[in-house]
This record gives structure tokens, C-alpha cells and sequence, in this order.
């Protein structure tokens, strides 16, 4: 493909004047050599301070039950899944980036995927508190899986909630695997230059013992290209099954058939935004601006600016056909998101999702790493109340007004929803200490030197 | 060098078999003149039929050469032309919607204000199904289409004498505008003229499914056309089975994609089973119709999806143009199911200008198509990113020929 020929005018994958020695060294010296920098102290720190908090708020659930969230009827599900969704969303990224990119040679993406992968696990297992949670008893949640028991107590497998059950959990799996897999060389760079005994222990137990032999790199990359492709259905099925659980009611603004693609440009969307929100700080306080280049956070934009459009066009359909329908309460919808009691949520929206983001069609603003990094966040806000609009507006006004509601957060809401940023935060300090955050020999074939003649698959 | 030679030259048979396309399209179409007078709503529902699937082809290509001008890809190098081509069919497509455009009161039942006025539903959507702005919103459609192939394909001719390098950098951002533009016409333009023909029905994933309809044919095409040129000079020494590998793949994809889209809306309709909604399906599941359903699950799915999957299949030149022919006649099926029903809600009905039609049509694309292909290098040989592809691809064939040869 084109991409790996950096021709002119594009930034490289990789600055110039790298060996490879010198990409080993500087990528495993992070994990090995280096002193931690006092600033991963302090983050961690505060990231594990609200992952406390988050024990806190799910022991006083346990405790009291659902009745400490604002969840109330009409407005059955609220924060709980706009974060459990926003969440799935985010992990999108990280299989896209590593599966899909790598089986369209897209060599741009290598230094980016080992920590898009980690993203992914560590969003995975924050969406996961939440339903499991919202079940009000988490130690029955094994009822969901179809097993023989005694109480015919069977799954009803017309029910979206349960495939949920299925796409989430093997798609932690395989995303768990793929990412293992992919480690498994480095692990092995790691064993063989730690200094401590530990460390030789722990990352040699981990690599399962890796010699770097022809037959290992062959199997190797089998493997993993056997993974890849695996891992490829995945991300379209999880969110999709996702937007069924709305999209196979019949609630006004649930119920529609563009859900499944628009979801799933969503979650890439969100997981783009969030990678891009990651690997802006990152690069700058570990100095990795030769292997996360401008060419990434530029290719990373531009999937964020289709993506974007791609969800704005999900919003005009849906408020077109909601009108084009001619059923009253389809036309409520858009009307009720527009000008009523959560207006400021849908306007919101609109402007972090739609019209900010547009902002990246100018290639000033797609070099500008602070402006880019801003729009990251945006994003990420903007896909969150994206998740609240479609909930909770559509939930607190249905069919019947006298049956309308509203539902405001309690602190529980929150602190649970914080929580789970602050789990997501202390796994990923976790990960950037302890494990290389780039591929170290992925990198190494993007040196110049390590350049074959490429083969056409 | 040969290859700056137009592909009239190139390949002199070229005129001779447009001149004999055009004079069967002609033929053809004469012949089901007949039709016209004797059944005319028949005639203008196949019509309609052919016309989607030829003027899909063409806005496939179009959007397929936009996608290729942002993505870049060694894909793109071989097909450019054609694409290019495909695309300047566009002006005569747009004539031949006139019959569209005259037939829409014998087509659309919302054009019967009788009707409309006895119904609240239709009443309610009178404001945007109504013939003149229906008229004018096709004209927009077309304005917008025939701008964007007019300026790509005129830049793109410039770039062929000129070289002026600026032109690659022009002709991306006119396709990141114009994809924009094509996702919203076709949107609408597939609300208008198909999913309108059961005005009470709506599906917001319909432009969506349209949208990756018209690339599958456009590929199809594409995929049937490169073959018969790489048995001819010069494309014979440039395209290799890598080719056709790369497009065989993106075929895979919008395969898997038409079927994701179609499952998706079906199991939404049928779980919310809404009696607005779940109409369309039940005259179409419930009936004779149902037949045409199974095919389409068989022939636009699981056959061409395990086709696919082999390397092997998609590598060589002869499996592959049958694969890509097959899906051809799948998507014209497939256009059937999503126009004919409305027609003839007891049960199937085939005429004999659903064949004649689309054939005739085809022949009058190809037709003018090839007339297009002549005019031009079969490469575009001044376009920076593809000197470097060009040149790579020169370089593979030669090795795999060599290798061939051991």
C-alpha cells in the first residue's frame, strides 16, 4: 500500500535517524531504566483515589440497592447505561486501530495499537460494572448465561440484553488475547534486559517462553493475523447489538433502523477521540513524539472528522424520518430533544459532536497537537450526552403523559460514573510502568532498514 | 511509451463493439416500446428497476473515485479510468430519467390527490411528496452529481496534458465535499424515488442500503471490465492478481455490509412488528415474493460471501468476472424486491421488461461507457501518488511473471 511509503509532503510513521537499537532502547528504557517521573505519582494517585471512591459507591449500592441512583419509572435506564454504552464505545478504538488497520496495511497505526489495545480492556471493564451493577444483585448475574438448573430459569434469547451478554464478554476476550498476543515478543525483550531478578521472573514467566526462533515469528504471525480477523467482526457486532437493545423496542426515538451503523461510527468516533485524548500527554511526557508523529494524530483526526459526519448524518435521518413518519409520537421525539426540559443536553451535543469537529477539515487545526487535543475531549463529551440524550429523552416522555418524568443525577450517579474514569486511569498508569506502551518490534519494521521488498498478500 | 497512447488506440476493437451495444440497447429498447403501450405501469415500474441498477453503477463509480482520491491505494491505479468513464455516462442518465419524470403519476401513489386527501398520514406528508418539488429536488440531485463529475473529470483530463501537480491537491478536496454531497442526494434521492413508492412506509437505514448497493454494482462493473482489459494490451503487462485480490476484497466488504444493513433493518421491523412498518415485509414474506427474498439471501449473500473468502477465487480472472457478474444480476434481483411488490401485492409477478429493460439499458451504458473509455489513456499516468504506484506495480508484474515463467 501507498501508506507505508511516506511520500511527499506526509510525515513519516517514525522520525528519521532511528536504529534498531536506539527504538529498543528508548521505548523498553521507559518500562526498565528510567526513573518513574514524580508525575506518575500524582496521577496515579488521584486516579486510584476515585477508583476508592468507586468501591465506595458500588458497596453502598450493594448495600441499598438501585434506589441510591436517580433511576425512577419512567426513566428506567439512565446514567448506568449512557455509561456502560460510552464506555463500549471508547473500546472500539483500540480493536479497530489493531485488527481492522492491520489487515488493510495500514502501517500508521503501529505505534499506536499496543496502547489503543490496553484502552480497550481497561474501558471494557469499566462499561462492565454497570449493568452488571444495575442487575441490583451482581451475585446472580450468572443467571444470564443459558446453563441447566433446577429453577428452569432459562435466558430469553429474543431479548437484545442477553446478547449483550455474549458480544461483551467474548468481545473482552478476544480483544484480551489479541493484546496478549501482541505483547508476547516484547515480554520477552523485557525478560531479557531486566536488571532486577523480579522482573526477570515475572516478564519471563509472561512470555511464555519466547526464543524469537524463525518458527516462533512464523506461528507468531499466524497467530496473529488469525486474531486479527477474529477480532475484525467484533467491533462492528458489539455496538451493533448494543444499539438493538434501544433499536428492537418500540419506544419513539429508540426504535429505528439507522441505530446499528450509527452506533457503530459512534463508538469509533468516541474511541478515536479518546485515543487522541491519551496519546497527546502521553507522547509529550514521555517524549515520544519520534514514533507518535504528527502523521498519526493527523490520520487520527481525519478518522474522527468521518466518523463525526457520519453520526451527524444519523441525527438528520432520524429527526427526517421522525417526521416523514407521520406518527405523532416519532415527531415528539426530535421536537422534545430540541425544546424541552433537556434542550441544553441536546444543544450541547450538537455542538461538541457536530459543529466543533468541523473544525478538522482545516489542516491547521489537524497539526495543531493543543487544539487537537481540546476537540479530543469535546468529543468524548459530546458522545457521552450523545448517549444521555438517546436515553433519558426518549424514556421520560413516552406515550402517555401522564406517565411523563424526569430524572436528575443523585451524587451516587456520579461518583460511580467518576469512579470508573478513575479505574480506567489507574489500569492505564498501571500499564505505562509496567509494560512497553509501544510495540517495540512492530517499530522496528518500520525502520528503514527493516524494509523487504513487500510482498503482495 | 505505449501507455500515453488513448485507449482508442490502444485497443482498436473498442468502437466496434460500442457501436454494436448501442444499436442492441436501441433495439431493445424499441421493443419494449410495446410494452409501454400495453401495460404502461409495468413498463415504468421495470423501468425503474433497470434505471437504479445502471444509474447505481454509475454513482457507485463516482463515489468509489472519490473514495479513492482521499484514500489513496494501490486499488484505485488500475480502475481509475473506467471509473473515470462510468461517471461521464452521467449526463446521458440524466436524460433517461425523463420517463421517471413523466411516469411519476402512474409510479407514485402520493401524486393522487384523491388519495392524499382521504388520508391523514399522506396529507401530513404532502409538503415534501408533492410533484413539483419532487421534480425539483431531482433536478438538485442531478446538478449536484453532474457538477462534481464534470470537474473531476475535466482536472483530471487537465492533469493528463498538463501535469501540473496542483491538480491531485484540488480534485481531493472536491471529493471530500462531493462524498458529503453524494451520501445526502443519494439519501434523499432513494427516499423520493423508492422508498416512496409505499408512501406510508419509512426506514431510516434506506439511504445507507442504497448507498453501498450502488458501490457493490459499481464494483461488479469495475471488476468484469478489468478483466477484459488486462487480456488486452497494455493493461495485459500492468494488472496482476494482486489486483484483482485488493477488489475482490473490497467486494467481500460491501457483500458483508448490504447484508449487515438488510439484517439489521429486518430484525428491527420485525422485533418492533408496528403495523406501519412491519406492512412492507408482510406482503413481501407472506406471499410468492417470499421466493425472491431466499434468493436474495442465497445469491446477494452467503454464495458470494463463501466465494470470496477464497484467495484463490478472488486472484484469478476468470472465477472473479463470474463472481462480479453474478452479484450484477443479484443487485438487479435485489432492486426488483425493493420495487416490484409495490406493484403486485399478491403475490410474484415477472414481466418480460424486467429482463428486456435492464438488458437494453445495461447495453446503452456500456455502450456509452466504452464510448467514454476511448478517449483517454487507459492510465492516468501524471497523477503524483500514482507515478510512485505505477511504478511498483510495473516492478511486481514483472517478478510475478518471472516467477511464472520458473
Amino acid at each position: 500500500m501507498a501508506s507505508s511509503h511516506s511520500s511527499q509532503g506526509t510525515p513519516p510513521v517514525i522520525a528519521p535517524g532511528h536504529t534498531f537499537g536506539t527504538v529498543t532502547d528508548k521505548i523498553s528504557a521507559i518500562v526498565l531504566a528510567r526513573k518513574t517521573p514524580i508525575g506518575w505519582y500524582a496521577g496515579f494517585a488521584a486516579a486510584f483515589a476515585l477508583t476508592l471512591l468507586l468501591l465506595v459507591s458500588l458497596t453502598y449500592l450493594v448495600l441499598k440497592g438501585i434506589g441510591i441512583w436517580g433511576n425512577n419509572e419512567p426513566v428506567g435506564w439512565a446514567f448506568d447505561i449512557t455509561n456502560f454504552v460510552w464506555w463500549i464505545g471508547i473500546g472500539h478504538a483500540g480493536t479497530l486501530i489493531s485488527a481492522i488497520l492491520l489487515l488493510l496495511r495500514q502501517s500508521w497505526r503501529t505505534s499506536i495499537n499496543r496502547f489503543a489495545e490496553a484502552m480497550t480492556l481497561f474501558a471494557v471493564a469499566s462499561a462492565g460494572i454497570f449493568p452488571l451493577f444495575h442487575t441490583g444483585r451482581p451475585w446472580l448475574a450468572y443467571w444470564l448465561l443459558p446453563y441447566p438448573n433446577t429453577m428452569n430459569v432459562w435466558p430469553q434469547f429474543r431479548s437484545p440484553l442477553v446478547w449483550d451478554v455474549f458480544a461483551v464478554s467474548t468481545y473482552a476476550t478476544v480483544s484480551l488475547l489479541f493484546w496478549f498476543v501482541g505483547l508476547i515478543p516484547d515480554l520477552a525483550t523485557l525478560r531479557d534486559r531486566s536488571q532486577s531478578k523480579a522482573g526477570r521472573i515475572i516478564y519471563g514467566m509472561l512470555a511464555m517462553g519466547w526464543r524469537g526462533s524463525s518458527r516462533h515469528w512464523h506461528r507468531y504471525e499466524t497467530a496473529y493475523l488469525l486474531l486479527a480477523g477474529l477480532a475484525t467482526p467484533l467491533v462492528v457486532s458489539v455496538h451493533t447489538v448494543v444499539s438493538f437493545d434501544f433499536a428492537v423496542s418500540i419506544m419513539p426515538g429508540w426504535h429505528t433502523t439507522i441505530f446499528p451503523p450509527y452506533f457503530v461510527a459512534g463508538a469509533i468516533y468516541s474511541g478515536f477521540a479518546m485515543v487522541l485524548t491519551l496519546a497527546i500527554p502521553i507522547r509529550a511526557v514521555y517524549k515520544l513524539e519520534d514514533f507518535i508523529t504528527m502523521r498519526h494524530l493527523q490520520n487520527m483526526a481525519k478518522v474522527m472528522l468521518v466518523t463525526g459526519l457520519i453520526v451527524a448524518y444519523g441525527y438528520m435521518t432520524e429527526a427526517f424520518i421522525a417526521w416523514y413518519s407521520a406518527d405523532k409520537y416519532e415527531g415528539f421525539v426530535p421536537l422534545n430533544r430540541l425544546t424541552g426540559p433537556y434542550f441544553l443536553a441536546y444543544w450541547s451535543l450538537i455542538l461538541c459532536n457536530v459543529a466543533i469537529p468541523q473544525l478538522l477539515w482545516l489542516k491547521r487545526v489537524r497539526t495543531n497537537v493543543p487544539i487537537l487535543f481540546i476537540i479530543s475531549i469535546i468529543v468524548n463529551v459530546g458522545m457521552w450526552l450523545e448517549r444521555f440524550v438517546i436515553i433519558v429523552t426518549s424514556l421520560h416522555r413516552d406515550f402517555l403523559p401522564s406517565s411523563w418524568g424526569m430524572y436528575s443525577a443523585t451524587f451516587w450517579d456520579w461518583s460511580t460514573y467518576v469512579g470508573t474514569i478513575g479505574l480506567f486511569l489507574s489500569l492505564l498508569f498501571l500499564f505505562l510502568r509496567f509494560l512497553p506502551m509501544i510495540s517495540i518490534f512492530e517499530m522496528r519494521t518500520m525502520l528503514p532498514e527493516a524494509r523487504v521488498d513487500e510482498e503482495a498478500i | 511509451m505505449v501507455l500515453t497512447n488513448t485507449a482508442d488506440v490502444a485497443i482498436p476493437e473498442l468502437a466496434g463493439y460500442q457501436r454494436r451495444l448501442l444499436i442492441g440497447g436501441a433495439v431493445g429498447m424499441i421493443a419494449s416500446l410495446a410494452g409501454l403501450f400495453m401495460e404502461p405501469t409495468q413498463f415504468l415500474q421495470s423501468y425503474l428497476m433497470a434505471y437504479m441498477l445502471w444509474l447505481g453503477v454509475t454513482l457507485g463509480c463516482l463515489a468509489l473515485g472519490m473514495v479513492h482520491q482521499l484514500s489513496g491505494g494501490g486499488w484505485g491505479v488500475v480502475i481509475r479510468r473506467p471509473i473515470g468513464a462510468a461517471t461521464r455516462v452521467l449526463p446521458v442518465m440524466t436524460g433517461l430519467f425523463l420517463p421517471i419524470a413523466f411516469g411519476m403519476f402512474r409510479l407514485y401513489s402520493w401524486t393522487n390527490l384523491d388519495l392524499v386527501a382521504h388520508d391523514e398520514a399522506l396529507r401530513h406528508k404532502h409538503l415534501y411528496l408533492n410533484a413539483p418539488f419532487f421534480l425539483a429536488r431531482a433536478a438538485f440531485y442531478f446538478l449536484v452529481w453532474n457538477t462534481l463529475t464534470y470537474f473531476l473529470n475535466a482536472w483530471s483530463l487537465e492533469q493528463d496534458t498538463t501535469a501540473e501537480p496542483g491538480l491531485a491537491r484540488r480534485m481531493q478536496k472536491l471529493s471530500a465535499a462531493g462524498l458529503l454531497g453524494y451520501g445526502l442526494t443519494i439519501t434523499f434521492a432513494s427516499f423520493d424515488w423508492l422508498m416512496s413508492l409505499e408512501p406510508h412506509w419509512f426506514s431510516t437505514i434506506y439511504g445507507v442500503l442504497i448507498m453501498g448497493g450502488q458501490a457493490l454494482s459499481a464494483l461488479a462493473v469495475l471488476i468484469v471490465v478489468l478483466v477484459w482489459l488486462s487480456r488486452r494490451a497494455p493493461l495485459d503487462k500492468i494488472v496482476v492478481a494482486a489486483h484483482f485480490h485488493d477488489l475482490g476484497n473490497l467486494m467481500l466488504a460491501f457483500i458483508m455490509l448490504w447484508a449487515y444493513f438488510s439484517f439489521s433493518q429486518y430484525l428491527i421491523i420485525w422485533s418492533g412488528n408496528l403495523p406501519t412498518e412491519i406492512a412492507w415485509y408482510l406482503h413481501r414474506l407472506q406471499t410468492g415474493w417470499r421466493a425472491v427474498g431466499v434468493t436474495l439471501i442465497l445469491f446477494h449473500f452467503v454464495v458470494p460471501f463463501l466465494l470470496l473468502l477464497s484467495r484463490a477465487m478472488k486472484r484469478e480472472p476468470r472465477t472473479i468476472v463470474v463472481v462480479a457478474g453474478g452479484i450484477l444480476v443479484a443487485r438487479l434481483v435485489d432492486l426488483f424486491w425493493l420495487i416490484a411488490p409495490e406493484f403486485h401485492h399478491a403475490g410474484i409477478s415477472v414481466s418480460w421488461l424486467d429482463v428486456v429493460l435492464p438488458v437494453s439499458l445495461g447495453a446503452i451504458w456500456l455502450g456509452c461507457f466504452i464510448g467514454q473509455l476511448r478517449g483517454r489513456a487507459i492510465l492516468p499516468l501524471h497523477d503524483p501518488g500514482f507515478d510512485e504506484a505505477l511504478g511498483r506495480i510495473l516492478e511486481k508484474a514483472k517478478a510475478e511473471r518471472s516467477a511464472a515463467a520458473h
